[in-house]
């Protein structure tokens, strides 16, 4: 807040970066579900909140501000580029083998099963369980991320696991 | 939590876990900003111009409408400076001596020429001035 105070926008956009880059796109790619695409958006989310930056007054708190243009860009970008893709697309399944490149080829299919099952959860248990698995991820941050009161995101969640595991065990 | 659900966790862990951009991501971002950051000062630079521009152009025209106001009141003056003064000699014509008569007989048409010739051109004057000023001077 300091240096949004001191006008000093770029080095301010520098400390931002690291520390919600990954939330970001974590949160467009859960609306999103297409790589390419999120992080476009989530260039456009910094771009965006750099040239907001000096009318940013500090009443609500910068994480909130920040996803809810996140959820906003996101949602445009959603809108202009129906019909969207699905997590089991092969561009997707890619992105999936590259986050690990070392699991061994039961593992790639395991994941990818399961990566299909995620993705015939209802919109908001699927992003729930993306961003929640995501590192570091608490209730309470998946809550702000996406808007919703924690209770909300630990029902969810709840739902979400259920259905997969029964899912998995069948 | 039983096996199976821990087991989930660490799938799930290990597909959503890792969720990153690419690497060339900040470097790509930072690039950008520079770039936004150059428009946006020549856009500020044109907007500057363009502002200033209106500026200039509503103070001319100001002033150009208090110019012509003026030049109305000088042309009234000085029609109202003719009748006064024909007003004046009038009243005073029975009152002067002979000597004044004769001159004025004598130089009578040449003096009232000569006064209709500068009445009539002082709105051509004002005019004159009006048209070869250069351009206005803002502050």
């Amino acid at each position: 807040m300091e240096l949004v105070r001191a006008q000093r926008h770029d080095e301010a956009i520098a400390l931002l970066l690291p520390a919600f880059r990954r939330k970001v796109f974590g949160l467009a790619y859960s609306f999103l579900r297409n790589r390419e695409a999120a992080e476009d958006v989530t260039q456009d989310v910094f771009i965006k909140v750099w040239r907001a930056l000096p009318g940013f007054d500090g009443r609500a708190s910068l994480s909130t501000w920040i996803y809810t243009i996140a959820r906003n860009a996101s949602l445009s970008a959603l809108r202009a580029r129906r019909p969207q893709s699905s997590l089991s697309d092969p561009e997707v399944m890619d992105a999936v083998d590259a986050i690990d490149t070392a699991a061994s080829a039961d593992a790639l299919v395991e994941r990818a099963a399961l990566l299909r099952l995620v993705d015939q959860l209802p919109t908001k248990q699927r992003q729930v369980i993306m961003l929640f698995y995501m590192k570091e991820q608490s209730h309470e941050e998946v809550a702000t991320m996406l808007a919703m009161p924690v209770g909300t995101v630990k029902t969810l969640l709840h739902r979400a696991r259920a259905r997969l595991s029964a899912a998995a065990g069948n | 939590m039983s096996v199976r659900d821990s087991q989930l966790d660490k799938h799930l862990e290990a597909l959503f876990g890792g969720l990153d951009t690419a690497a060339e991501f900040d470097t790509r971002l930072m690039a950008r900003l520079q770039a936004e950051s150059q428009t946006d000062a020549a856009e500020r630079a044109i907007r500057a111009r363009h502002q200033e521009r209106l500026r200039y152009r509503k103070a001319r025209l100001e002033l150009k409408s208090w110019r012509r106001s003026m030049l109305r009141l000088l042309t009234l003056d000085a029609l109202g400076i003719a009748v006064l003064l024909a007003v004046a000699i009038g009243m005073a014509w029975p009152h002067l001596n002979g000597d004044v008569l004769d001159i004025s007989r004598q130089y009578g048409p040449y003096i009232a020429t000569l006064f209709g010739v500068l009445v009539a051109a002082v709105p051509l004057v004002a005019t004159w001035v009006e048209r070869t000023r250069g351009p206005v001077p803002l502050r």
